[in-house]
């Protein structure tokens, strides 16, 4: 009957209850330190929490370089003598390959890492290395993005070598072999596994002929046609200061960030020539395409019109997917296709927030055999979900997920420099992480259910699967 | 943002490899309740949150033969709810306030974990300190949830051509050691395990003196402390807990696994060892942290540069080596051979760039290898979780703290003749499975 064994605990209510005052006076003596108090819900047990008061204020400063007039977030941070730099040159993802060159934009990210002027790539990596400074760059479909991580003691140098990837890359006639076959070889690769073939399908089904359907590794006869001149080409016109978004975080003050910001993108050029990519039309016309293929398991992926950051509909879009299908096992969709039937291990749904084409996309695994059910199933609950709306006890339960493991993001330091540059790509203010719980809190049953009328329609739905289908799940 | 791969490739090398810095890397602190409970303190006040872990010391080696999966099936049993908060209302609770929870087993252990929100920790610790003891599995959730791990199965294993070829290696590798056996459990032996075999694992491996509490992130080592002491305090000790012995790996078979699967469409080769860990052979173990970075962790590793750089023989080429187990240990190598070279010839290039490395290693190279594995040592600091997790795998293979934070001095310490003849032992001495995996449509080489 001690104090740590919890008292709310069903099978010993009615036994405590008899003892109440004892069972205080014990543990106001026992417990006295951590501010004992009766409690009748685990819930309680935060209210009550000697931790309760632990509160977090991220202060985001708005610097601008003195020379170049770069603008940049910054998060200083002390408790560990790191750095990290975030940042990416908007529109200059794979989507914007030339014609002809697809996959350009991701072998410049491999090669950039792959020797300067004054380094060979073995010089750059032991230089690197040996300081333990990390260097990556990637494309993702709308932008280019490169990472720096340093330590304090590092940072001059890593500044200085960052600059000279950027500025000054070597693209050695060996070393873009050596890339071009690691690309190809990924690609060769992508097709091995299930998820990947139906992923890019669904690319291909939904955006046939705008950019946004191509394969996000690039075209291995692009590829392997690419040139010295095409690479250098490609980072003059895509890597400019006018298209830069750049987040700082950890152990740098406002004036060495700002002095830093001068130094790594002093040598890119200051604009450039960006191809732009058209909005695509894209059929939500609830079609469903079959690969017939004998997997072990049948895999489906659903897509439908979502919205943009910006929009004034994200929010109340972005708490009603938290209750249909985000995280968690209490998802509707988890509900019922997995914790109450065990047809699946994962069923989900996620907002997609690319630039041209924001989707609100689904999706789940299952063995042929469940399959036509869980499609039943998923239907079914999509369509109660437009129709019928949430209750305000669902819209509660998700504003406060949402709310209560918002500080998470702030686990490493690189995780917050993406934050910053994020901030910046989606204009969402310097403020923004003060304000983002209000956004949340300040959404009404009313919007969540419009929204759900809105954007959930089953008809609209566009459905791709993989696997293994019999006469039923074929209609 | 995409994470960088690069990024993620070198802290995770770093991760793989070495574990210790500073002589107080993460300035924990560690004390054991009175009823066996092992806590790991792990303070980090970068924001205010926190990794709330308990691991058991037990995972997939530790079933019964035949019952292979019920270590697993347990772990997602274990949200189903016990005497005191059902199911629904665990799910409720831990997301309602916001934690990121789950579990994971393996050979040697189970863990339970949430990333959360310090102001949460309290509830979180009930919770987990409640179905320590209280698991209630009825007939139905323990049906569904059978359905759900096979489910879980076909996902990872049958859809993934490349996880298959693993478990396969695992088998050839191990033979009769109970590490040859998948932690899902065949589909077969998933579908036989009965309610019983779950219950009978929970009551022999789930007590306070058989696990871990790990708390890492913004709170001091007193209040964790206190806070261990009330939630965890209570729980009984289980007054006959068995160690496993394992069996020992007779006359080191070498043996090759050549497989074509018709999803394939590139090679892989592979060398698994079955080595040296903390619990066996721990001698080795430094020596051989520093021969996986010298040999293939990173772009400036030897088979990296020969195999890859200059002999174009390969695409990509890496080793890792794992000594965190409470048996053998694996040290592995991989590589991606290039165009028009064969699987054989690439495995051939491995072994002898392997012994020329051991051959070329001298004083000024093996500190050069020291410096790269130990210069990024700050960044294990940095994020929480993945201190909890670094932590964590390592003392429920049995280590202290004070080992697991004191290791820069351990790989320092290495020399020249003690990675050679860690080398020659590993090569010589250990079992080991060589594989070979290829599209069935052979190419032209």
């Amino acid at each position: 009957m001690m104090s740590h064994r919890p008292l709310y605990m069903k099978s010993r209510y009615r036994y405590l209850k008899w003892f109440l005052w004892l069972v205080f006076v014990i543990g106001v003596v026992i417990c006295g330190s951590y501010g004992f108090s009766w409690r009748r819900t685990p819930q309680d047990l935060v209210t009550h929490s000697i931790l309760k008061d632990k509160t977090f204020e991220a202060k985001v400063q708005e610097i601008v370089s003195p020379q170049l007039k770069i603008k940049a977030y910054l998060i200083e941070d002390k408790t560990n003598p790191i750095i990290s730099v975030s940042f990416l040159f908007k529109n200059a993802g794979y989507a914007t390959d030339n014609e002809g060159e697809q996959g350009i934009a991701n072998l410049v990210a491999s090669l950039l890492t792959e020797g300067t002027a004054e380094l060979t790539a073995q010089q750059l990596k032991e230089e690197l290395e040996s300081r333990a400074i990390a260097v990556s760059f990637a494309a993702d479909r709308d932008d280019f993005s490169g990472s720096l991580l340093t330590t304090r003691d590092n940072m001059f140098k890593a500044f200085a070598l960052l600059r000279d990837m950027l500025g000054h890359p070597r693209f050695e006639t060996d070393d873009i072999m050596r890339a071009k076959a690691v690309l190809t070889e990924a690609i060769r690769r992508q097709n091995e596994h299930p998820q990947n073939r139906l992923s890019l399908r669904m690319n291909e089904v939904l955006f046939a002929g705008h950019p946004y359907g191509r394969n996000p590794l690039g075209k291995t006869k692009d590829i392997n046609r690419i040139s010295e001149t095409q690479l250098r080409q490609f980072v003059a016109d895509n890597l400019n200061r006018q298209n830069l978004i750049v987040g700082i975080a950890g152990d740098i003050n406002k004036n060495e960030a700002e002095r830093m910001l001068d130094n790594v993108f002093a040598d890119i050029t200051s604009s450039g020539r960006i191809n732009f990519v058209r909005t695509p039309e894209i059929k939500f016309d609830g079609r469903k395409v079959l690969m017939s293929e004998p997997t072990g398991q049948n895999i489906s992926l659903k897509a439908v019109a979502g919205v943009g950051r910006n929009d004034a509909d994200f929010y109340p879009l972005f708490i009603a997917n938290q209750i249909l299908g985000g995280s968690g096992l209490t998802s509707r969709l988890s509900q019922e296709i997995r914790e109450k039937r065990g047809l699946t291990y994962g069923v989900y749904s996620y907002l997609d927030l690319s630039d041209k084409a924001p989707l609100l996309m689904a999706g789940f695994a299952t063995t042929a055999e469940n399959y036509a059910e869980a499609e039943k199933l998923f239907a079914k609950e999509w369509n109660a979900f437009s129709k019928n709306g949430v209750s305000a006890e669902e819209l509660a339960k998700a504003k406060n997920y949402l709310i209560a493991s918002y500080n998470l993001r702030f686990s490493s330091i690189s995780g917050i420099a993406d934050i910053l540059a994020a901030m910046q790509k989606y204009n969402l203010g310097a403020d923004f992480l003060k304000k983002r719980n209000e956004y949340v809190k300040e959404v009404t049953l009313e919007q969540v259910n419009n929204v759900a009328k809105k954007y959930f329609d089953v008809n609209r739905l566009v459905s791709v699967s993989i696997g293994r289908f019999n006469e039923e799940t074929r209609e | 943002m995409k994470k960088s791969f690069l990024h993620i490739l070198l802290l995770s090398g770093l991760l793989a490899f070495s574990f210790g810095a500073q002589a107080k890397l993460f300035n924990g602190d560690e004390f054991v309740l009175d009823n066996g409970l092992r806590v790991i303190v792990l303070p980090n006040h970068k924001a205010p949150i926190v990794k709330h872990m308990v691991w058991y010391k037990s995972g997939g080696a530790d079933e019964l033969s035949g019952k292979g999966g019920s270590a697993h099936l347990l772990e997602h049993l274990m949200f189903r709810g016990t005497d005191n908060v059902s199911g629904e209302e665990f799910n409720r609770l831990t997301e309602e306030n916001g934690m990121d929870g789950n579990a994971f087993t393996g050979q040697d252990m189970t863990a339970y974990h949430q990333s959360l929100d310090v102001t949460r920790l309290e509830l979180a610790m009930f919770l987990e300190a409640d179905r320590m003891q209280h698991l209630q599995i009825s007939d139905k959730d323990f049906a569904l949830e059978r359905d759900i791990v096979f489910q879980e199965r076909k996902q990872r294993v049958d859809n993934n051509p490349v996880a298959y070829f693993g478990e396969v290696l695992r088998r050839s590798l191990w033979q009769e050691h109970p590490y040859a056996r998948p932690v899902t459990g065949m589909p077969e032996e998933i579908m036989s395990l009965t309610r019983d075999d779950v219950i009978d694992f929970y009551n022999k491996h789930y007590t306070p003196n058989n696990a871990i509490l790990v708390l890492s992130g913004d709170i001091d080592v007193s209040t964790a402390r206190d806070l261990a002491q009330k939630y965890y305090g209570g729980l009984k000790k289980h007054p006959q807990l068995n160690k496993k012995d394992f069996p020992e790996l007779e006359n080191p078979s070498r043996f090759r696994v050549d497989m074509s699967r018709p999803q394939i469409n590139a090679y892989r080769v592979t060398r698994v060892f079955a080595a040296p860990s903390v619990n066996f052979m721990a001698e080795d173990i430094y020596a051989l942290s520093v021969l996986s970075a010298y040999l293939g962790e990173g772009e400036t590793s030897r088979f990296y540069k020969k195999l890859v750089v200059d002999d174009k023989v390969a695409v990509g080429v890496s080793t890792s080596y794992d000594f965190a187990s409470r048996s053998y240990g694996t040290f592995n190598i991989s590589a991606v051979p290039q165009q028009g070279v064969s699987p054989e010839e690439l495995l051939k290039r491995l072994d002898d760039e392997w012994e020329n490395s051991v051959n070329a290693l001298n004083k000024a190279k093996l500190e050069k290898v020291k410096n790269k594995m130990l210069s990024g040592m700050v960044y294990l600091r940095d994020n929480p979780n993945e201190a909890a997790n670094i932590v964590g795998a390592l003392a429920v293979a049995g280590m202290s703290l004070a080992d697991i934070e004191a290791q820069e001095d351990k790989i320092r310490a290495v020399t020249v003749e003690q990675v050679r003849s860690a080398a020659r032992r590993l090569k010589e001495k250990s079992s080991q499975i060589e594989g070979i995996l290829r599209p069935e449509r052979q190419e032209v080489l």
